[in-house]
């Protein structure tokens, strides 16, 4: 059921406390949750709010990095764990005009960076499908939180593929728009070139109404975009033919799971009977290989320099010091965590002068590359599709991946190229593998959302994979 | 390549305001030699005459405005994380003996 027929059917009240059940209730199993919000001023203030508002009433989640005032954000890391947001992000604005009420903030990896949720400062986050995988990261506790059923929507953010990645191993749409598209302001960066402000759904319907809410110009965001908002849910059929889409085939070649690759393969034969032409593209594999080292390096060098205000001075979590210098590091040595500690170091080593030229300038350079290889493959095609893992969400702690296999560093990685480049990208389910959700990745050309909720809306009727919820707890 | 060994790793963090345990330190000396075989990587990749890239779009989105007064912080809400504060402004240990 999308959210339009959901507020059709019951109470403001009735939901939020539905939600409400269904989070304490998971929360033992799925440590989703960071802190739960108060909802009774909320659901007051619905009276101010026009019924027709198309979240009229809707439980929804934040991902703990966005602020909401009066309500802690901690960024998923100990530095931050006392702060009290002093203000709404832009996006807690237009979510709560469309009549949305906050029922929590959800737990993410420290500060946004990891793709697992292992690093969060309130514990790992685990997967409704199976309790001993992993949610995937960085927003995690979103992906979770919509995929057990406790709310139909959830805020997160992508920098590298931190909603598209835990959208296919919780089996739910996790959709990253154009850069610029949803404003960022009141956001805790993690690299800005990079951070783009996501979010998941369970069906096509619902995310392309979700952009209508959330997307627009906000004076507060330098890089948001003046682009005019589409009406991205009217008149979604899901038609796909006369549509022509593109698998890339260095993706699809890298991935070893048969079990992957024969659903990918039937997809492909059903759109192309739903009348869509289907072709091959191939993209440099030079290029594809390079996308990670440069992420690497680009986002943790902004990274660094982004958290460098985290020092315990003049807010977050202080330890004590004879002088400044002491009060700092003794903060930041106790509030970060070691992986995070380890992403400082990489990104302050590939800033140094002696480094910049060789590391930092020459990934900006590559980046520029592997951006214009994208737009190549784009050319001609309405847009790109390959699986969006090799594979269900992994054990806890699997780190079997061999990190210069083209399997980890084409298949498990290739969804960066979106963030790179800006392109709107979202993941939607395939299928399942031993019982774990596997997604299916759709790439568009910059701005044309529109269209990428119309291929996926088509994709959405082939699979039958909408709506698809696994509860937790009693 | 030079040498990148536990206290070169150690006096890095210390520029960062932060510490590595001795054991951190070892671990990202072992994890240093993956990420260096992936940063060879770019140096395959010709980039004679590319630019860098900074943004993934380049074309300007800001614009002069007029300086109207919105978003304004009270004082309250701009001390009110801080570990210490007093008659507004925020309380640290003394920098000047």
């Amino acid at each position: 059921m999308n959210i339009k027929e959901t507020i059709k059917l019951s109470t403001p009240i009735e939901r939020v406390e539905k939600a409400l059940k269904l989070a304490h209730q998971g929360q033992p199993f799925l440590n989703a949750v960071v802190t739960f919000v108060d909802t009774e001023k909320q659901l007051d203030n619905l009276q101010n709010i026009n019924p027709d508002a198309p979240f009229y009433g809707i439980p929804i989640v934040l991902k703990d990095n966005v602020n909401m005032k009066s309500v802690k954000t901690t960024g998923g890391s100990h530095i931050l764990a006392n702060y009290i947001s002093q203000y709404n992000a832009t996006i807690t604005d237009r979510l709560q005009a469309a009549g949305a009420i906050v029922i929590a903030k959800s737990s993410m990896d420290e500060l946004g960076m990891g793709g697992t949720n292992l690093t969060a400062a309130t514990g790992p986050v685990y997967n409704p499908y199976d309790l001993s995988r992993m949610s995937g990261g960085s927003s995690g506790g979103s992906a979770v939180l919509v995929a057990s059923g406790v709310v139909p929507f959830a805020i997160g953010t992508d920098t590298g593929d931190s909603v598209r990645k835990p959208a296919s191993f919780n089996g739910i749409i996790g959709v990253k728009p154009s850069y610029g598209r949803i404003s960022r302001y009141g956001i805790i960066p993690y690299a800005s070139s990079l951070d783009h402000v996501g979010y998941f759904t369970r069906n096509v319907s619902d995310a392309a109404l979700a952009l209508e809410v959330l997307a627009g110009r906000d004076d507060q965001d330098m890089t948001s975009s003046f682009i005019e908002v589409e009406k991205y849910s009217v008149d979604l059929t899901g038609d796909l033919s006369g549509r022509k889409i593109g698998y890339i085939a260095n993706v699809v070649r890298a991935i070893e799971n048969q079990d992957v690759l024969a659903m990918f393969n039937r997809l492909i034969e059903n759109m192309r009977i739903a009348g869509a032409e289907v072709v091959s593209i191939e993209m440099n594999e030079d290029l594809l290989n390079a996308i990670l080292p440069t992420y690497y390096i680009i986002a943790n060098s902004e990274a660094t320099a982004n958290h460098s205000n985290l020092d315990g001075l003049r807010f977050g979590v202080q330890q004590a010091g004879n002088d400044i210098e002491e009060i700092m590091s003794a903060s930041r040595t106790a509030g970060f965590g070691k992986l995070i500690r380890k992403r400082f170091v990489i990104g302050s080593f590939s800033l140094f002068v002696e480094n910049q030229e060789k590391l930092f300038r020459k990934a900006q350079k590559v980046r520029r590359l592997i951006v214009e290889d994208l737009h190549r493959a784009l050319n001609g095609v309405d847009g790109l599709i390959a699986p969006a893992s090799g594979y269900g969400a992994p054990k806890l702690q699997d780190t079997s991946l061999d990190q210069l296999s083209s399997r980890y560093l084409v298949a498990e990685n290739f969804m960066v190229i979106s963030n790179f480049s800006g392109t709107p990208s979202l993941t939607q389910p395939l299928g399942y593998v031993d019982g774990l959700p596997v997604g299916i990745n759709l790439i568009c050309h910059p701005f044309e959302e529109k269209k990428m909720f119309e291929i996926a809306a088509g994709l959405e009727k082939l699979t039958g994979l909408a709506d698809c919820i696994r509860e937790v707890g009693e | 390549m030079e040498n990148y060994n536990s206290a070169y790793f150690k006096q890095l963090a210390k520029q960062l305001r932060f510490d590595l345990s001795d054991q951190e330190a070892q671990d990202i000396v072992a994890e240093f030699d993956t990420l260096l075989n992936q940063l060879s990587l770019l140096e395959t990749i010709d980039t004679e005459g590319v630019t860098e890239m900074v943004l993934p779009f380049e074309d300007e989105t800001t614009f002069m405005r007029e300086d109207t007064v919105k978003n304004v912080f009270t004082v309250e809400e701009a001390m009110a994380n801080a570990p210490k504060s007093k008659n507004d402004y925020f309380v640290t240990v003394k920098v000047v003996i």
